[in-house]
């Protein structure tokens, strides 16, 4: 169900993706993650065009975490950050973290080698179903994500959207 | 422990296959979030003053990222960015898998006397290039080794630039017409004998594009100039 990818740069470092759909109480998860309860983010999916887009900001988190350099607090939030097309901290939580009414979620964890114990955690705290992580791509709002990443129509005819969404996430810092 | 310079990149880097060793930079190829990816990496001049030298690395790293991006919005093909490191100056990029470099493909077909396919070839690089300027982009070192064709299963190829550490942001005639004019000089000195070839691309760039003129007017006065130099020197 879940997806797990080493991070080639951080050997020691793996990414893990949950999705859970049907979830029926996305405010105390929230809250959970606010305590610490839970060391993982908490993404909306529908601002998600595929599980490869949290892989790149997950990537970019840990590297400006290595070298001093992230803008958020934690590396969790550091995540959500990264998947945002602009630099404003609180519009992208809005919009690319979890709310209290969402019914799906996708969960990501960041650990250093493979912890069955943190993904039944999860698992046990979330009331909802789990899905494979890679049916993100059936919850995608593709006409939000391309108003918000302001993608062109002549982009798409060279590219995918994936390949649209993840060029303004590397290039962000710069624009 | 917050560090000030990435380790895991030279690392990563260290294992990774080493393509091209240039002045500038080093072009690696390596798997990257499970993907083929190009590594460029930009590495100091001792030459140069540090100070100066990490300045001018960095804006050719933040150019060439903000150019590829500029052109893909415009629905130019260009190599999607995954990463960029900016304490060690590397880029990220998609491998273009199954390319090969215009350079390549002009080479080989001229054996096989294709002219059909080249001036078709030669008419959709004018196309390209008329775009990428209409969005002022010039490209500062253009060849056909800096441009990538992949041919797809139905047969229609589909033409990639890349290399745009030279790039900047321009409107002004004078820096296109320059643009191919360097082109121009690449072109024919790396293919000998295509100067209709060439022709048919100049042709194609002015009926692409409304500001072409003005460009085709500097590159005679920048070809001029160029002539005049070496009657001199
Ligand atoms: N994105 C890419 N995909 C495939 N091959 C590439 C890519 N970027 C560079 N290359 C190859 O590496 C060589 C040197 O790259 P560059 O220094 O960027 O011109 C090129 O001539 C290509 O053969």
């Amino acid at each position: 169900m879940h997806v797990t990818h080493e991070l080639e740069l951080f050997p020691d470092h793996r990414v893990t993706q949950m999705l859970f759909k049907e979830v029926k109480n996305a405010a105390e998860l929230r809250q959970c993650a606010v305590e610490g309860k839970i060391k993982g983010a908490l993404i909306n999916p529908t601002m998600l065009v595929n599980p490869f887009q949290v892989l790149v900001a997950a990537n970019k988190a840990v590297n400006l975490q290595k070298i001093g350099k992230m803008k958020t607090r934690s590396l969790y939030s550091e995540i959500i950050f990264n998947l945002s097309p602009t630099n404003n901290i609180s519009e992208a939580f809005k919009r690319f973290g979890s709310s209290d009414g969402d019914d799906s979620v996708l969960v990501v964890l960041v650990h250093d080698k493979d912890e069955p114990q943190l993904l039944s955690d999860i698992t046990a705290r979330v009331s909802g179903r789990q899905v494979p992580a890679e049916d993100v791509s059936s919850l995608t709002d593709h006409a939000k994500i391309k108003k918000l990443y302001k993608i062109t129509p002549q982009e798409e005819k060279c590219g995918t959207l994936l390949d649209a969404v993840v060029c303004r996430m590397a290039s962000k810092d710069i624009l | 422990m917050a560090q000030e310079k990435s380790m895991a990149i030279p690392e990563f880097l260290s294992k990774a296959e080493l393509l091209k060793q240039g002045a500038e930079a080093r072009v690696y190829r390596a798997e990257f979030l499970g993907k083929p990816t190009i590594v460029k990496e930009r590495f100091p001049k001792r030459y140069r003053h540090p100070v100066l030298d990490e300045k001018l690395t960095h804006r050719r790293t933040v150019q060439e990222v903000r150019s590829i991006l500029r052109c893909r919005r415009a629905g130019i093909s260009a190599p999607v960015v995954y990463f960029v490191d900016y304490t060690s100056h590397c880029i990220f990029l998609e491998e273009i898998v199954g390319s090969s470099t215009v350079r390549d493909h002009i080479a080989s077909t001229r054996q096989s006397d294709c002219s059909n396919e080249l001036a078709w070839l030669a008419e959709r690089v004018g196309q390209i290039l008329a775009k990428m300027h209409e969005e002022d982009v010039v490209h500062g070192d253009l060849t056909t080794s800096n441009m990538l064709l992949r041919h797809q299963e139905d047969g229609e190829s589909e033409l990639f630039l890349i290399d745009f550490g030279l790039s900047y942001i321009s409107a002004l005639p004078e820096d296109k017409g320059v643009d191919l004019y360097v082109l121009e000089k690449a072109f024919l000195s790396t293919h000998p004998n295509t100067e209709t070839l060439f022709e048919r691309l100049l042709k194609s760039y002015a009926a692409a594009s409304k500001k072409s003129s003005a460009v085709i007017k500097k590159l005679d006065e920048v070809r001029l100039r160029g002539r005049k130099r070496s009657m001199v020197g």
